[in-house]
């Protein structure tokens, strides 16, 4: 019996969790988020930059402000994109930015990294479809 | 608020999305009646600024549409209407000065609104020398203290 109510009960969470998704609203058709700098292949000698985020087609809103056609940007670094459907992690590898920055400090040590935008709604999922920038590749030197 | 204020900022945010899609042309006459001033204005952190990325200072076009964007640090980006601490939206000035910083900024050609968060748009100008500044204004559209102004590049449209 308790089984089947945890069964019951991860059931109704699924379901919200698909309400939730359904809930974010498609942006304009032709929206992209962009890396405006670095440039893919760059290499940055000291591992620290400004990463600044360039978004075409809509508006920036900060997490938790639903207004039509705007986001807030995440970055994904040396990681794939997060499960759509889904609110973006919030780690090391997921970084949010819903105080709504276009601009944002990065310091990464020595080796290869890849860089990605993911645009999030007021509840930090991805829209439908949704807004990815292409994943670059920066080199912090030995 | 007072409702001349209200009524202002309404007709600001009707005219907002407009500046994306159609450039340095649109504008709404309407909306730069004088609105009522602030004593105090939303407050901005000092080490705010806002820039303008591209085009650069002296830039030479070789074309009359071309894209700007825009560049804060240290800063946010909310929609027209949404108070909230440290954010504000884009405002491009265009061959013009710095509007008065203690009441909404003007809404015409030389005054392009992007309260809908926009950070780039097209713009399109005619053949000559001219400049461009952003200013950042807060929710209704009034610069921050100390106002949010990028560096007044100048540029010249072959």
């Amino acid at each position: 019996m308790n089984r089947f109510c945890c069964i019951v009960a991860a059931s109704a969470l699924i379901g919200l969790a698909a309400n939730s998704a359904t809930s974010a609203e498609p942006l304009p058709e032709g929206t992209h988020a962009y890396i405006i700098w670095p440039m893919d292949g760059a290499t940055i000698p000291s591992g620290k930059f400004w990463l600044r985020m360039g978004l075409s087609g809509a508006g920036i809103a900060p997490a938790g402000i639903n207004r039509p056609n705007t986001g807030h940007h995440h970055v994904v670094i040396d990681a794939d994109l997060p499960p759509p459907g889904e609110p973006i992690p919030n780690d090391k590898k997921h970084l949010h930015f819903g105080a709504g920055q276009t601009e944002a400090r990065i310091e990464l040590p020595p080796g290869r990294h890849t860089i990605q935008l993911v645009l999030g709604d007021a509840d930090h999922i991805p829209q439908n479809p949704p807004i990815v920038s292409k994943k670059i590749t920066v080199i912090v030197p030995q | 608020m007072p409702a001349t204020r209200w009524l202002t900022s309404i007709a600001i945010g009707a005219a907002v999305t407009l500046p994306l899609l159609t450039g340095a042309h649109a504008q709404v006459k309407e909306a730069t009646a004088p609105a009522a001033t602030r004593a105090t204005r939303t407050p901005a952190p000092a080490d705010a600024y806002v820039y303008i990325g591209w085009p650069n200072d002296g830039e030479v076009l070789h074309r009359r549409r071309f894209k700007i964007w825009f560049g804060t640090r240290n800063f946010g980006v909310a929609p027209a209407g949404v108070t909230k601490a440290n954010t504000g939206h884009h405002h491009l000035l265009i061959d013009t000065g710095l509007p008065p910083l203690d009441e909404p900024i003007p809404n015409d050609k030389n005054h392009l609104h992007f309260g809908a968060g926009q950070t780039e748009t097209y713009i399109e100008l005619p053949p000559g020398t001219h400049t461009l500044q952003l200013i950042m204004g807060d929710a209704d559209h009034v610069p921050h203290d100390p106002p949010l102004v990028s560096k007044k590049i100048t540029i010249r449209v072959q």
